[in-house]
This record gives structure tokens, sequence and C-alpha cells, in this order.
């Protein structure tokens, strides 16, 4: 008998007489979720990612996005160079100034740009979803991590991006990241600090109504 | 990790007197409690929140066996190997046994209370293979060679000096004492970790059957570079920690962080599930997912079951007025306050663990606070009688319990004995009405005085002014 | 109204003049008070340490001196806790006394609780100059909901002013058994506490529960404090003024 088959003899056992109900008919169910005054979803969103460390700003279409990238690292003093998701190759980026390689993310990388799948108005949060042309590192390893968001994209809760998800990819991702702001630590003294392993600034270009 | 919990009462002594941990308790011990009270204002409907995650728990140990192999299922399909571990031995030859075929020779860590039960760094150390841990905290105390004391907070009970000495001794760098340039040069420590490691080893916050994913809950992004950059991942994580569905995940979320550090989220929540696909430019090759029971299963059916819900937040210890006394090191095991008084001595026998129960008032604070409703004060009344039932507590304390129980059923016998108690009391109170010391009672009258009676019982004082 | 008073072992042994102000505040409340002289205690030390038997044994005593009240009075809400939530899980195999106990547990009140939910009073008639502050001990608050009672009542008292101290629901460590036990940890809990007494420069610390305040008049004597009083709150609802306290 294998380790497998006695761990599950011994769930069942221990589990002997309580009812039993079949896997399907409890579907899926959904909880309650946290509730909020009604209110513009993209000002929600926003307000949410402000309080988790997130900086925005807003463009009217995604072909502004290129030249408000741009801008916003040469005004914190950030290199115009970094990695992007392979799936945004397309984008205007050079004619903005910008040297951009399209892979996954390397040691030296300052700057990641991604785009965020869909975010959640409950908390101010990026879903991220990995893929050939969207790597998972590319949001993790760089020190500055911007994101693009179309606003026709937020959900109101983590639930409805799941949703999301399954109808949009017949194979479930690898990895699904959400994003909530700059990583951060308080294991010292209990004092928070931003910028722990992962990107110490997020930033988040929403474009589109 | 190292055994102590039968050793409870010498433990607290010692952290009664340690200095540093009395000073960090006090500064930091109710931030928590402080940051919880505030995301939980903000949720109007926390009641209603804590029944669904109390009832999903509850409906997930119920069909555990389904829900298991669901997952199971799920996470092969995706080329995740799911592994099964009835013991923490089991646990860490799995692990070697992965590291041999990979020809791994270093391995990056993200915080797993499993691991620190089996003790695995150990065992990794002893086949020669460089482990590094790389949750902050868990960096701090492996560079100290201390075991955690807050399932949250690892390093709760160390303050800045320590971790400013330890790193400059460490790392051989100039000694910084400001906070975020320590976290700084951790960072930069850590990174070539990442980048070189073949192995990412992490825990399981949660799995969900229905995908066959791990769910991972972490703030500082050590967790994503664990189960990223290596070519291998292994999550380790027990065998309650699966859930049904997605929207149970969401749910169970919702409390977890609230209750944990009142983060209405935390920065990352990730969900793995399985192997690269042929075209990704990143993630793990192998995926590796333990199933481990390690005393798990003995809990099933029994009064204990309702600890199988935690979801391990720390809310408990974080507002457990003991804990907040002795630390989490007194309690001589991975899991401190409530809840660890309660799994300790169920995962590793009640005779090693029989103060652990005891070290509680009941006052009841953890109850009220935990998400999923785990009536902690009522399971550690369950080991208190279990513990009478298997006579392991010192037999004055049971013959004690025994003389009260034979006397307060006779009340004829019951008046004669308070009449004479409350007389003798009184006279060894003398003027002052204070009794410094009790023969008998030395546990309290050593720190506290005992008011002494007033002499004579109401019982009798009533009779007697009674018409 | 017929009322029973379970004076509780701890006052009946420690502290006769709360069973006394106690029964004074019923019965100027318009009850009739009795006390069977045949009670003892509600079981909860050894319940607490491990023996459900102390509570079975309890239980039937208690239900034996109070089946035929109408209601039950306690001044304490430790013992009201035993009898209200532990008592009702005692005898699944005889359904029948569990029904009795079931139903007598409902009609037993801890004696704030009685005072304001029950008689449904705003203000009391006794005296009381000075600041106080009330600790909320454990049961009464998280296993009865008692918060606002005790406090309404002692406001209502024109010469009381009432102190919050920073964290009146944290446990003063007494626990029973626990205090002595592990006294180690149960002293410095106290201390904790007695601490955020004094920092409230009140002149009475006053709670529902004789355990907590034996605990923390310890602490404060030992710690050199003789200035702040530590009171049932019986005893300030019903006190006179010039009343002696012995």
């Amino acid at each position: 008998m294998s380790a497998r088959d006695r761990i599950l003899g011994r769930v069942r056992q221990g589990l002997s007489g309580s009812g039993t109900v079949s896997l399907p008919d409890r579907g899926r169910p959904r909880g309650p979720h946290v509730t909020w005054p009604s209110q513009d979803r993209v000002q929600r969103f926003m307000a949410c990612s402000l309080r988790m460390g997130t900086t925005l700003q807003r463009a009217g279409t995604l072909e502004e996005v290129p030249s408000l990238v741009a801008r916003y690292l040469g005004s914190h003093g950030l290199p115009l160079c970094g990695v992007a998701w392979p799936s945004l190759r397309n984008m205007e980026w050079v004619g903005a100034g910008l040297a951009l390689e399209y892979r996954e993310a390397h040691a030296g990388d300052a700057v990641g740009i991604t785009s965020a799948f869909c975010a959640l108005e409950e908390t101010g949060t990026l879903l991220l979803v990995s893929g050939p042309e969207t790597p998972a590192s590319v949001s993790l390893l760089p020190e500055t991590h911007i994101a693009l968001l179309d606003a026709g994209r937020l959900r109101p809760h983590m639930e409805d991006a799941f949703d999301q998800v399954m109808e949009s990819f017949s194979t479930w991702p690898r990895a699904l990241n959400f994003i909530s702001g700059p990583s951060r630590t308080a294991d010292i003294e209990q004092t928070i600090v931003i910028g722990a392993h992962g990107p110490a600034r997020v930033h988040v270009v929403l474009y589109g109504q | 990790m190292k055994l102590t919990s039968f050793a409870f009462k010498g433990n607290v002594r010692r952290q009664l007197g340690n200095a540093v941990l009395q000073d960090n308790m006090k500064r930091f011990g109710g931030r928590f409690v402080k940051a919880r009270a505030e995301a939980m204002q903000q949720v109007d409907n926390l009641e209603a929140l804590r029944l669904a995650a109390t009832q999903v728990r509850d409906h997930t140990l119920a069909h555990l066996e389904e829900y298991l192999t669901a997952f199971e299922d799920c996470a092969r399909k995706r080329g995740t190997v799911v592994h099964w571990a009835e013991t923490s031995e089991d646990v860490n030859r799995i692990v070697l046994n992965i590291a041999a075929a990979g020809g791994v020779s270093r391995v990056v860590k993200s915080k797993s209370m499993v691991s620190e039960e089996t003790g695995l760094n150990e065992a990794l150390a002893s086949a020669g293979i460089e482990t590094i841990e790389t949750d902050l905290g868990e960096y701090i105390l492996q560079l100290a060679d201390e075991p955690p004391s807050h399932i949250i907070a690892p390093a709760i009970h160390k303050n800045l000096d320590e971790v400013a000495d330890l790193f400059s001794s460490r790392h051989h760098t100039p000694r910084q004492t400001d906070i975020p340039a320590l976290c700084r040069e951790a960072r930069e420590q850590l990174r070539p970790h990442f980048l070189s490691a073949q192995m990412g080893i992490s825990g399981g916050n949660f799995l969900v059957a229905e995908t066959g994913s791990v769910a991972l809950v972490t703030n500082e992004g050590n967790g994503r570079m664990v189960t990223t950059l290596p070519r291998i991942h292994v999550a380790i994580t027990g065998i309650e920690k699966v859930l049904p569905t997605l929207n149970d995940l969401s749910l169970i979320l919702r409390l977890l962080t609230r209750s944990a550090t009142g983060q209405d989220i935390t920065n990352y929540v990730s969900l793995l599930t399985g192997v690269r696909g042929p075209d990704d430019l990143d993630g793990p090759v192998e995926s590796h997912v333990i199933l481990v029971d390690s005393g798990r299963s003995g809990l099933l059916g029994t009064d204990l079951q309702p600890a199988l819900r935690c979801i391990r937040c720390g809310a408990c210890m974080n507002h457990c007025p003991v804990y907040q006394v002795v630390g989490g090191h007194a309690y001589g095991w991975v899991y401190p306050g409530p809840i660890g008084a309660v799994l300790t001595p169920a995962y590793v026998g009640l005779e090693k663990a029989l103060d652990l129960p005891q070290a509680s008032t009941l006052c009841g604070a953890c109850q009220v606070v935990c998400p999923v409703r785990i009536p902690l004060p009522e399971l550690m009344r369950v080991l208190r009688e279990k513990s009478m039932e298997r006579r392991l507590r010192p037999w004055t304390e049971r013959w004690l319990v025994m003389l009260w129980r034979w006397v307060a059923a006779q009340p004829a016998l019951y008046a004669v004995v308070t009449r004479w108690a409350a007389r003798v009391l009184r006279w060894a109170g003398g003027r002052s009405g204070l009794l410094h010391h009790l023969p008998g009672l030395d546990g309290w009258t050593e720190g506290r005085d005992m008011p002494a009676p007033q002499g004579q019982t109401f019982r009798d004082l009533y009779r007697r002014k009674a018409p | 109204m017929r009322v029973g008073l379970f004076v509780t072992c701890l006052v009946d042994l420690m502290r006769p003049r709360i069973g006394f102000a106690v029964v004074r505040l019923l019965e100027s409340a318009g009850c009739h008070v009795e006390v069977p002289s045949t009670q003892t205690c509600c079981g909860q030390p050894g319940f607490n340490s491990g023996d459900r038997e102390s509570g079975r044994r309890m239980a039937l005593r208690f239900l034996q001196d109070f089946e035929s009240f109408d209601h039950v009075v306690v001044p304490s809400g430790s013992c009201t806790g035993m009898i209200r939530v532990h008592y009702a899980g005692l005898f699944p195999e005889a359904p029948d006394v569990q029904a009795r106990l079931d139903r007598l547990a409902a009609r037993t009140h801890e004696l704030t609780e009685f005072l304001v939910d029950v008689l449904g009073m705003k203000t009391v008639s006794g005296r009381f100059e000075g600041t106080v502050t009330y600790h909320d001990s454990c049961s009464g608050l998280r296993e009865l909901g008692i918060k606002q009672g005790p406090r309404t009542l002692l406001a209502s008292m024109p010469g009381v002013v009432l102190q919050e101290m920073s964290q009146p629901e944290v446990c003063c460590g007494f626990g029973g058994a626990f205090s002595v036990k592990l006294g180690n940890i149960a002293t410095r809990m106290a201390r904790d506490k007695c601490e955020d007494v004094l920092s409230t420069d009140a002149d009475v610390l006053v709670a529902g529960d004789l355990g907590c305040l034996l605990n923390l008049e310890g602490c404060l004597r030992r710690m050199g404090n003789t200035r702040t009083q530590v009171m049932h709150v019986a005893e300030v609802l019903a006190h006179v003024h010039g009343d002696e306290r012995k």
C-alpha cells in the first residue's frame, strides 16, 4: 500500500459516518464579498490602488501610452530602457525614445513593462497572466514595474477575474499573479518598508474609458 | 524544528526574563491588533464572511478525500508531480530525492511552516545542499540560527540592534542601523541566490482542487521569485489546506489578509498551476506538490477537527494575552499561541506538550477574532479533559479536583469546610488583610498577594441576619 | 418575582459583603430574594481543569437548589457563563435532565444583565463618589456579551466618573487554576492590567467577577499600591453613603 492509500484511508476512516455530498452538487457558489458605497468604477479602483502604494496616471488611448511611460521614467530619473512583454512589441516605444527588449526579465533590468489582464475594484489589484508572450518575471525582477491597464477591464471582485480567465483561456494559465502595489516587508520591528524582493515602484497607466 | 514544548514552564521562565523579547512585545505586540481592527471596521458584513468561510472549511474537511484526489488529478494533468508524505521524515526524503534527481546544489526557500515541522533545512544541509531562507524574517533567523516565534512575523522577537549586528557580522558589511537600509542589504544579498538556485521550495497557503493550483500569499515577492526563477519548484503543504474552488479561495483570502496583517489584500497573491509551457520564457520546468499528513488525519472525526479549519492568519496569537507575555518560543514548536496549544499536542503527542492547553485563561479573545471560528478555548478544554482521563496531570492536581468535587457535592460538609477556611485564612491575613505567602498557592503568592477572606461565609452571615 | 441568589463559591468564602450588596440591589428593585443554603459551586474550577464530571455533579446540585425560582441571579459573569454556555452539553445521555437544565440556564443571569435587561433598570439608588474604571471580565464580555450594562448603571450614579482604561477588554490573568498553575504568566498579565488601571488615575477599580478582583487587588498591593480601591460592581451600585467597608 502506498503512502497515498494509507493517508486517504485514514481520512476516510476519520470521516466515516459524516454525510457525503458529491462534488458537482456544490458547484462554484460565491461567498459574500466586501461591499462599498456605489462609486465610479475607475475612481474606486484608483483610490484602492493608491492605498496599496501603486501610482497611476490616465491616458486617453493606447497610442498615447509609450510617450507617457517615457515621460514618467524621465521625470523619476529612471533609465529609458528595460524589458517589456513580447505581447507589447508592436507599440511605438522606439518613437517615444524607449529602448526595450521583449523577453523575460534578467538580473540587470531596471524597468519592466507589462499589461494587466484585468484589475479588481475591490482592492485596487492588477491581475497578470503568464504565457509565452507574457512572462511572469517582467513584473518581478525589475525595480520599477509599469503596468498598462485598459479601463474596460476593471472587474469588481476576484471571483469576476477568475470567471474572466476561464472564459478567455482554454488551458488554465501557469501563473496568475494578483499584484497590489510595490513589494514590502515589516519583518524588522514591524516597520513597513517598501521595496523588498519584488519591485519598489508599481506604476499603472490606465487607458481607454 | 527542535521540540521543547514539554519544557513549557522552563521556557516561560526564560522568556519572562528575556528583556529584548519583553520590550519587543510591548512595543510591537499591539500593532497587529490595531491593524486588524481597522481593517475589519471597513467590512460591514464580517460575520457573514466568517460564517461562509467556516462553512467552506468544514465542507472541505468533510469531503477531504474527494477534494484531495480532485486536486491531484488536475495538478497531474498540468505536469505537477503530486507526492504524499505520511511523516516529517517522508517529506524530507521526498525533497532530497527530487534534489538528487535534479542535480540540485542550491535551494531558495520562501516561508513554509510545514518545512519547520519536518526540519527540512537540516536535512538538506546534511545532504550537502545549500539552503537559503528568503523571507526577510526567516532569513534573519537563519543567520541567527533560531526558530521562528510567530507564523506571520517569524522574527518578531528580534530588535533592530540585533538584526544590525547580525547582518554586519554575517555579511561582513558596515553596520547599518536604519531599517530600510537593512532591508536593502537583504535584497542585495539574496538576489544572486534567487538567480542561481536550481530549486525553489515554498509552502502553500492553499491548494485549489478545481484547477490543481497552489495559492501563495506574500508581500515581499520572495515567494514569486522562488516559484518563478529556479528550474524546480517544490510546494510543501498540509492535506487540510485544500479548497474546492477559486470562489472559495477568493472568499477566504478576504479574511486571511485582514485577520493577519490588516491588509485588504497582500501585495502578491499567486496562483501556480503546473509547469512552464513549451513556448513559455520563464517558470519552473519541474513542479512538485508534497501533501503532508504528519498527524493531521488523526484529527478528522474527533472533537479537535475544527482546528484543521485553520488558515494560519496568526490572529489568535496576536490577540492572546498569554502569547503577548511569553512570546512564541515558549510554546516550543512551530505553531505558538492558542492554535499551537491545540495543534502541538495533537501533532506531537499530548504527553510531550502537556502544559500547552493549560497555558490559557480561556479568555476567549482568540475565538472572537478567528476568521474561521475555531472554538479554541473549547478545544483546549478538550485537551485538558484528555490529560485528566489519561492521568497525565500531576497527582496533586487531580486529587485537588476530585476533592473539591467531592466536598462541593455535599452541602453540609461544604459548609463546615468553607466556614473553617474563611476563619483560618482571615486569621492568617492579619491586620493587612493580605496573605503574602500561602503554602500550596506559591504560584499565586510569588508575584501577587492574596487578599484574605472577610472571616465568615456569606451563607452563615445571611442565615443569622434573616428573620 | 421570586429570585434565587447564587452567590458563587468565591463571594461566599471571600467577600460576603458583595452578596449583601446584591441582595440590597435586588430587594430595592422589588424582588423577593432567597438564598438556598445548600448551594455550593457551579463546577467551573474542575470543569476547566478537564474534569467534566465536576461540571455534571455541580449542574445537578444547581438544578436541585434553583429550579423552583423565576430567575436566578449570579454576581459573576464567569459562573453565569458556566451555567448558560457550558451546562448546555453536559447530559447528552439524559435529554430530560438536559432540557430542565437548559430551561433553568435561560432564567439565570449575571447581576448587571438582570438589572438592565430583565428589570429594565437604568439608574440605581446607591450613592458613590469617585472616579471608577471598569474591567470587562472575559466570560461576561465574550460569553454573555456584557459591555454597556454595568457602565450605564455606574454612569447613572451622580457622584461617579467613569474613566476607561486603554484596554479594558484584555484578560487580567486570573483564569481560575491558571493563576496558580502558571502563576508567573498570570502575574505578568495582572501587572500589565494594573498599570493600565493606574494610568487612569481612578479611585476605584470595578469589575463584575471576584476572581479578577482578587487577582488585581493582590497584584496592586504587591506593587505597593494602597490607594486604589478594588470593588465588585454590586458594591458600588448598592453603596450607601457612610457605608463602612470591613
